[in-house]
């Protein structure tokens, strides 16, 4: 071979690698963390999740974009929420967020929670409720000051105004309790430790998860709405009934 | 028992032989519509025996005890006498719960039964002459009905209950003039008051039942006196009754009714939950649940209050509160002209005749269009009422519901009626089907010898004395 | 035994086993839906008994005719009942001086049996127009707490007392805490609305329902009874429903100690209005 198509051969190599180590820099670069931040495993799979399904409305950064707010501050605890009573992610933005099965398996939740730790640090964290410390009494009682006025005497929720609906809170778990108490999603109010301690979040999810089980000796609970669902009974199968019973045993001219 | 020894001796000492045969062989109409003011009058039976076993165990009283019964969530409140003994009652007295929840459901298909009587009594124009007394009679029994259930459901002192209280408080106090005083004198001071309860006892076991038995009683006694309407029919007249003898017949059939009614009551009060008071707690004055309405009987004035604007004006410097034309103006009118009815549609109408015979609603389409208007805005206040938690269920905007219902409380009235006079118009003046209804003809040979068809008048078609009503 | 027969009979029976199941029932301690189904049972096989036997097992007479026994009353009946009761009246007002007297009196004697309506309860004096707020009381919470600038975070909400009268139906208030400057207050009330700390009466001018309903994104108060809403930003003007007047707000401030105090009794007569509401207390 010739000095100078060795020399070709040379550049030649040299010049492959660079292109590979260019591109394949860039490649790796695209991947770099967050700028001052290792990121752990859990956040690397909560990045990948984060990105495919929050992103496009709550933005690469969770700063916000015009579909979706800004999550900077919002806490574990929001996201935690959101992601366990399947709220988020939505179908559409500008859906109202409603209960649904989560998209999500508690570790990918986790994992997402995570990440946004790490991106978006601050808010209030997922607060640990545990229903076997609560007291029923004061369950009751601190429900029925602070919450029934939304959600209902018995927690099966009602109409606010403003377009939504205060849900029916039988099927939350104590930990979705806790965390809507302290992030006040939608129209509802906060109530942080000073309104509402870690003991009276035990006891007002203690007294919810009662009522799932308990409080219907009087017979089918129609609702639990009240009045409305009585009346409605009183005509239908009450008047009805008699009703028929006329019907049947009067004349017809 | 019953034996000819027994009726005989009765009768020796109070010369009734000729009393009770009269009574006893007089004969009611059988028409199975007749019957729904039977179905009000047993109700309300099972309410006096059901509440004679609850008025053994409530306590009305405001003062205050420590709960220690068996549910659970109240362990260790302060709640009041009143409310303890109606958890006692549910939770602990053998039959307590089904003996309430009884008398609760009995009271909602009471009025429920009122009303279906009444629109009843309306549409087939049975409250003419001369059983205008009936209807005034009748229309105090609504009254009293509405007054016995606020009053009772009001007796537990539950957070419920007495949100419904203070809103009669501050209704009162709307009235100008006297309406601060008779609100503070008649609940013993500034809401709550110290005086309520015991005085919502006595209107509820002792005056308003004796109002309602006394209404009752008359209304009964008139309508026995001078017989029962009945629709028109071969072989009936204006001057006949024709139906089925008392006994034992007729007092059978109603004493059978009577005891299934009681049975439909009872299932209603031990299968299906009513006014669960522990889910509300005690009444604090600074809770308040939502959904929150009345019994259904007062849910066309939840709807009033709800839909009406917020309008309050200063008439040289009175104030006449928000509360004032929507809670006691409108409610005082709509009463009056239910009273007035009878005697509005004969001067109207400048029919003063005396009518035995039941009308089919066709047959006075503008009575009926107007019934079935009236009927049609108590149906919007109704879903006014119940605004939140309809709009709950269909998921839709409260507020926006409201509107619509703002609207429909104007355009519905008017189409229900328009379409209803119309339609009864329609169906009287169309001559009944020949097919559906043979005419009796004769036909006649003519000396012609061809035929000819000679018609009798049609069965059922109105006498010649009888006058058509608007 | 004909079917009409055997469907009374079987009714009968029913209601007397379900009568016994009843005494069981009861015995064993009682069961609601029990006892409820078991009713249904004995009073309705009685009641099913009586109305098949009534109509199909009795004589089928349902179209006998009577007379409806009105005739026209005969004039003279008419003119005897009418004579008997005015004769006895002309005979009172025969004495004309002494029935008018009679008449004054039953007229004072029902003036005077209205009286004791009075009896029943206080009057209202002047209580419509104040509640137990004073200058310098302290706000607690329903546990009798006392309240600082700590207590709420923004978007929060609590229900405040005076010190010493919590449960107070009329004092009631509710304290939120809203970002400072979002508050549209003109200058005097501002005053009493410290660190975006806004303080209003918890009773709606309405129907006078405790407001229940904080719906915090929108800043808004809303009542459950009949959906009056009010702006917290800007003196708790109502915005929807039929509340006519806004809330009264109780002014507060900051104490040495951080909690918060009145500084003085609400801004307006709490509550629904009543006739002379405008003319302040007498």
């Amino acid at each position: 071979m010739t000095r100078k198509s060795a020399e070709a051969r040379l550049l030649s190599r040299v010049l492959r690698i660079g292109l590979v180590l260019v591109v394949g820099g860039q490649i790796l670069w695209s991947f770099r963390p967050a700028p001052g931040q290792a990121l752990s495993q859990a956040g690397e799979q909560g990045r990948a999740l984060y990105e495919a399904s929050c992103s496009t409305c709550h933005g690469l950064q969770a700063e916000g974009t015009v579909n979706g707010p800004s999550l900077q501050g919002s806490g574990s605890a929001a996201v935690s929420f959101m992601l366990t009573s399947g709220r988020m992610p939505l179908a559409a933005p500008g859906d109202q967020p409603t209960r649904q099965p989560p998209k999500f398996d508690d570790e990918q939740i986790d994992a997402i929670v995570a990440y946004l730790a790490e991106i978006a640090p601050g808010g209030p964290p997922i607060p640990s409720v545990d229903t076997s410390k609560g007291s029923l009494a004061e369950g009751s009682a601190l429900f029925l000051d602070n919450c029934s006025g939304c959600h209902s005497a018995a927690g099966v929720g009602d109409s606010v105004g403003g377009g939504q609906i205060a849900p029916n809170l039988m099927p939350a778990t104590a930990t979705q309790i806790g965390e809507a108490a302290r992030i006040g999603p939608g129209l509802m109010p906060v109530f942080d430790e000073d309104n509402l301690s870690e003991q009276d979040l035990n006891s007002i999810a203690a007294y919810l998860h009662w009522l799932r089980d308990n409080g219907d000796e009087g017979g089918l609970q129609l609702g639990r709405v009240g009045a409305v669902a009585e009346g409605l009974v009183a005509f239908v199968v009450g008047l009805g009934l008699l009703f028929l019973v006329v019907r049947l045993t009067g004349s017809k001219v | 028992m019953i034996s000819k020894r027994l009726v005989e001796g009765v009768d020796d000492r109070l010369d009734a032989s000729s009393f009770i045969a009269r009574n006893l062989k007089k004969v009611f109409p059988d028409h199975w519509s007749f019957m729904l003011g039977e179905l009000a009058l047993y109700s309300f039976i099972l309410l006096i025996l059901t509440g004679t076993f609850l008025a053994m165990f409530y306590v009305a009283s405001p003062d205050q005890i420590t709960y220690r019964g068996p549910y659970e969530p109240l362990q260790g409140r302060s709640v009041s006498l009143a409310y303890n003994s109606v958890l006692h009652l549910s939770f602990e007295v053998r039959a307590g719960l089904v003996m309430r929840q009884t008398h609760h459901w009995s009271a909602l298909v009471f009025m429920a039964a009122i009303v279906a009587h009444m629109l009843r009594v309306f549409f087939t124009g049975a409250f003419r002459k001369p059983r205008e007394m009936s209807w005034l009679l009748g229309v105090g029994l609504v009254v009293s009905g509405i007054g016995a259930g606020f009053t009772g459901y009001s007796l537990p002192d539950d957070l419920l209950s007495g949100v419904g209280l203070r809103i009669a408080y501050s209704i009162a106090q709307s009235i100008p003039f006297v309406g601060n005083w008779l609100a503070s004198v008649f609940f013993g001071g500034e809401f709550p008051g110290t005086a309520l309860l015991p005085r919502l006892l006595a209107l509820h076991i002792f005056i308003i039942p004796l109002a309602i038995l006394g209404l009752m009683s008359a209304h009964l006694a008139i309508v026995w006196h001078q017989t029962h309407t009945q629709f028109k029919g071969p072989g009936r007249t204006n001057e006949t009754v024709t139906g089925t003898p008392v006994w034992p017949k007729f007092a059978l059939k109603s004493v059978g009714l009577g005891f299934v009614t009681f049975g439909v009551l009872t299932l209603l009060g031990g299968l299906f939950q009513i006014n669960p008071v522990w889910f509300y707690g005690p009444y604090v004055p600074y809770s308040g649940p939502s959904p929150s309405q009345p019994d259904w009987y007062a849910g066309w004035l939840e709807g009033l209050l709800r839909l009406w604007p917020n309008w309050e004006f200063t008439i040289f410097g009175v104030t006449i509160g928000e509360l004032f034309l929507p809670a006691i103006v409108v409610p005082g009118i709509m009463f009056t002209l239910l009273a007035a009815w009878p005697f509005l549609e004969a001067r109207f109408s400048g029919d003063r005749g005396w009518h035995n015979f039941a009308q089919k609603p066709r047959e006075a389409p503008l009575r009926s269009g107007l019934g079935a208007a009236a009927v049609a805005l108590m149906v919007v206040l109704f879903l006014a009422g119940s605004n939140d938690v309809l709009a709950k269920y269909l998921q839709i905007e409260v507020d926006t519901f409201n509107t619509v219902l703002r609207w429909s409380a104007f355009v519905l009235p008017v189409v229900a009626g328009v379409a209803t006079f119309l339609v009864c118009r329609d169906l009287h003046d169309r001559p009944r089907s020949p097919i559906a209804r043979p005419e009796a003809m004769t036909v006649r040979r003519t000396t012609a010898g061809g035929f000819e068809e000679l018609h009798e008048p049609r069965a059922g078609a109105p006498a010649d004395d009888e006058v058509r009503s608007p | 035994m004909t079917r009409p027969d055997r469907v009374v009979a079987g009714s009968f029976v029913v209601a007397i086993l379900a009568a016994f199941g009843l005494f069981f029932v009861y015995l064993r301690g009682g069961q609601t839906q029990l006892e409820g189904a078991l009713l249904f049972l004995t009073l309705g096989g009685i009641g099913v008994g009586l109305l098949v036997w009534a109509k199909r097992l009795m004589p089928q007479i349902v179209d006998e005719t009577q007379s409806r026994h009105h005739a026209p009353v005969a004039e003279q009946d008419q003119q005897e009942a009418a004579e008997t009761v005015m004769g006895g009246v002309d005979e009172l007002k025969r004495r004309t001086f002494l029935s008018r007297l009679l008449v004054g009196a039953a007229g004072a004697l029902g003036l005077a049996a209205l009286f004791p309506i009075r009896s029943l309860g206080q009057v209202p004096g002047d209580t419509p127009f104040f509640t137990k707020w004073k200058r310098g009381s302290r706000l607690v919470d329903v546990g009798g707490n006392v309240v600082t600038t700590d207590t709420l975070n923004v978007d929060s909400f609590t229900t405040v007392f005076p010190e010493g009268s919590v449960g107070s139906a009329d004092s009631q208030a509710v304290l939120i805490k809203v970002e400072p400057d979002l508050l549209q207050l003109p200058a005097d009330r501002a005053e009493g609305a410290p660190e975006g700390l806004v303080c209003y009466s918890k009773v709606c001018t309405h129907a006078g329902c405790p407001l229940g309903l904080y719906l915090a994104a929108d800043h808004e108060l809303r009542c459950p009874c009949h959906q009056s809403t009010f702006n917290v930003l800007n003196g708790a003007k109502p915005v929807y429903g039929p509340a006519p007047r806004p809330l009264p707000q109780l002014l507060i401030e900051v104490d040495d100690d951080g909690s918060l105090v009145a500084r003085g009794d609400f801004t307006e007569p709490v509550g629904p209005a009543f006739w002379n509401i405008t003319d302040g207390p007498p």
